[in-house]
């Protein structure tokens, strides 16, 4: 209303009246909609990556930045740190993911089940771990896994267990690592795999069970390929956390002991924070990209996603 | 889980870019005051902040607002706002001289040339072994010294006597294993503790220590790797020693040092001079039972005194109130009346030599039995210490070395082929050249 009427003005006010054109057409609206986030997107997202990926090229900081060419990336094959994240890296993803995945199939199993009472308060518990925060987490299981005081020995004692040095061996100090993770992102995957089991038709079930199959029978003709996509889509994510794993061994146990939790991100994070050495941090990013990458393809490619 | 894990891989430089927008820089307003920030952490802040009210009342033209930023928070501030170009860092940064080196060496410009402000004439004020530090290699004066942290050997009077031990015996470290020994056989106690797997965070200070009581550190005065050199290669083998002795508990794990120390089971703190007043504040309790006196040498003869380390106070090179920011250093760092209040304030052990006049520096400590507690790291700066060479490598080093450690304490490793190995992954990682 009130736009019409300057604009009345504006024509009568003197100038050869022109055809108005509006601003916003039915052909630039989708634009103007995606307008803000894809704002968001080119500073946030693209300038960063592409600013890393010459950082990465480069050596030094600050004003003392030189381009080095493809130096870091030399460097970075040679480094005995690097293979030592990545192997460490691979070690938990190989170990923690399918445990993990498959705790989360069986909770979502069960909450989902029609047997199951104050539904509502169990799946808040469920899924409670994956809203802790970074610091909280961290004291929180320095709490429980305290060689002399930790609440997880506590109870081992109980069973004849030793009091196991969980932080200060490198072994167990991976396990405390798998067990961290475990107990943050299971909650989150039985969430997806809850919804998953509930876009299921009950119709499928019905039939089945009209044919005389039993519940076996049941979960493995009908939950499990109709839950296919959704299983191929935790198993991806999850490797992609893993990889790029930071928080848990950032908080709990630092990298150690003697770089057996080392992962790629942290020693990222220890090249460009703690040394200042940005130039090589940013090829650390780069080569976990890569490898991310890569996964993520041969998943796709080994479990036929893309059809 | 991609969400919460997935941000910081890729977006580093972005962080860096950002980070960098808020706080800091007030430009004055037109004939008001100027505004100048000092960069801070507890609770050498709360003595820097007391003394910045007398500072403003002898020069009302200048504001001084001390913002407590906290440590270790604080690095990766000062890295973020040097990384931007300087912006909006504060006027005044307290920098520890394990980060110091780092700042000169790879942000030129990032920190202003005191020497362009008078720093000069201060050269011979501060305690021995610190002035090198604070210089560039260009020869610029890039901080003015503010705490000296000399080495002590705080022990357990008690468990010392039930052993039989005369502490003033002890003129080695290999006295103190054997005595060690006979702590551990009557007492109980263990001679000192360390975070053997480094699990949660390094503890390379002992180590460190025994370097510096040798003179030596991870690098030299020309920036080359002495880390597998045989100053180094002996102090490993001194802790190698008393591992296998069985006299150094592991205090790995929440709350376990402090557990150690309250129930008796540590006899001996080889602590710096904080310690002075935090053991005091820490076990209120064990009054009258601690005692302290310089370390041990390394090798008989040797040097008992060593600067564990130091903190100091810089200018942002890209301040605009640098002149009025130099005058607030110098009024607290230079006048001893100035920086024993600080001290008294913050607890953080003055560099300025002169200060060690003042009658709180041989003044009988009731806690330490009525020994004067504070006049044995008097005694040790006035000997004179050797200046430490951190470099702008030392993060990578501290590193390095505490794995090292890690694998001589936890898989009996061999001192000099572990130290060998970390000493040429030094020199690859920073590019270095192994000291020959």
């Amino acid at each position: 209303m009130t736009l019409t009427m300057t604009r009345d003005a504006a024509t009568r006010g003197g100038g050869s009246p022109r055809p108005h054109r509006p601003l916003i057409t039915k052909r630039n609206i989708p634009y103007l909609l995606i307008l803000p986030a894809l704002l968001g997107f080119v500073s946030f997202k693209a300038y960063p990556i592409l600013a890393a990926l010459y950082i990465s090229l480069t050596s030094g900081a600050g004003a003392a930045r030189t381009f080095v060419g493809l130096d870091n990336y030399v460097r970075l094959v040679n480094d005995p740190l690097f293979w030592t994240a990545l192997w460490n890296t691979a070690l938990i993803l190989v170990v923690q993911v399918p445990i993990m995945l498959l705790l989360a199939l069986v909770l979502a199993l069960g909450l989902n089940s029609p047997l199951l009472r104050l539904r509502g308060l169990w799946r808040l518990g469920v899924f409670m771990p994956s809203l802790t925060g970074l610091v909280a987490y961290g004291v929180m299981f320095s709490v429980i896994l305290s060689k002399d005081s930790g609440l997880l020995n506590w109870v081992l004692g109980f069973f004849g267990v030793d009091a196991i040095d969980w932080l200060g061996s490198p072994f167990w100090a991976r396990i405390a690592i798998v067990i961290a993770l475990t107990w943050h992102y299971t909650g989150y995957n039985a969430v997806i795999y809850l919804a998953g089991l509930q876009s299921i038709p009950k119709e499928l079930y019905e039939a089945a069970m009209v044919d005389g199959a039993g519940a076996v029978r049941r979960f493995w003709s009908i939950t499990v390929p109709q839950l296919r996509p959704i299983l191929l889509l935790t198993v991806v994510l999850s490797t992609i956390g893993t990889l790029q794993l930071f928080d848990e061994p950032f908080v709990i146990t630092g990298g150690g002991p003697d770089n057996s939790t080392l992962t790629i991100s942290l020693y990222l994070y220890e090249n460009g924070f703690r040394y200042f050495d940005f130039g090589y941090a940013a090829a650390i990013a780069y080569a976990l990209t890569l490898i991310v990458a890569g996964f993520g393809l041969l998943q796709l490619k080994l479990t036929g996603g893309k059809k | 889980m991609i969400n919460r894990r997935g941000v910081l891989a890729l977006t580093l430089a972005g962080t860096l870019t950002l980070a960098a927008c808020g706080g800091g820089g007030e430009k004055a307003e037109s004939g008001g005051p100027v505004k100048i920030t000092v960069w801070s952490w507890k609770p050498a802040s709360d003595g820097l902040a007391a003394v910045a009210k007398d500072f403003e009342k002898a020069n009302p033209n200048i504001k001084v607002d001390v913002q407590v930023i906290g440590n270790p928070a604080i690095w990766e501030k000062i890295t973020v706002g040097m990384a931007a170009g300087g912006k909006g860092l504060g006027d005044i940064l307290h920098i520890g001289i394990d980060y110091l080196p780092s700042y000169v060496d790879k942000f030129p410009g990032g920190l202003a040339d005191l020497n362009k402000l008078g720093a000069g004439k201060y050269k011979d004020a501060f305690a021995k072994g610190l002035w090198p530090t604070v210089t560039g290699k260009d020869g610029g004066v890039y901080a003015m010294p503010w705490e000296v942290n000399p080495i002590g050997f705080f022990y357990r009077s008690d468990l010392f006597e039930k052993a039989g031990i005369d502490a003033a015996a002890i003129q080695t470290w290999d006295d103190a294993i054997e005595a060690g020994k006979k702590l551990k056989e009557k007492t109980g106690a263990s001679l000192i503790g360390l975070n053997k797997p480094a699990a949660g965070s390094m503890d390379m200070d002992f180590y460190q220590s025994l370097l510096q009581q040798q003179g030596a550190f991870y690098f030299n005065q020309q920036g080359d790797v002495t880390l597998g050199s045989a100053p180094a290669v002996q102090a490993m083998t001194l802790i190698k020693k008393m591992n296998d002795a069985g006299i150094v508990a592991d205090t790995s794990g929440e709350g376990t040092a402090k557990k150690l120390i309250s129930s008796g089971k540590l006899a001996v703190l080889p602590w710096a001079a904080w310690a002075a007043s935090y053991i005091p504040e820490m076990r209120p309790e064990q009054k009258g039972l601690w005692r302290v006196m310089q370390p041990p040498a390394v090798t008989s003869g040797g040097k008992r005194t060593a600067i564990v380390n130091s903190t100091h106070l810089a200018i942002s090179g890209t301040s605009e109130h640098k002149a009025e920011a130099f005058k607030f250093i110098e009024y607290a760092l230079t006048k001893p009346e100035v920086i024993n209040k600080v001290f008294k304030e913050g607890g953080v052990f003055p560099a300025l030599t002169a200060a060690y006049s003042d009658p709180m520096f041989s003044a009988p400590t009731e806690y330490f039995g009525g020994q004067p507690a504070l006049k044995t790291f008097v005694d040790s700066l006035t000997e004179g210490a050797d200046a430490t060479f951190y470099s702008s490598d030392y993060a990578r080093a501290l590193k390095i070395a505490s794995d090292a450690q890690t694998q001589v304490l936890t898989k009996g490793a061999d001192p000099a082929a572990t130290l060998a190995t970390a000493a040429q992954q030094l020199a690859q990682q920073t590019g270095r050249k192994l000291a020959g």
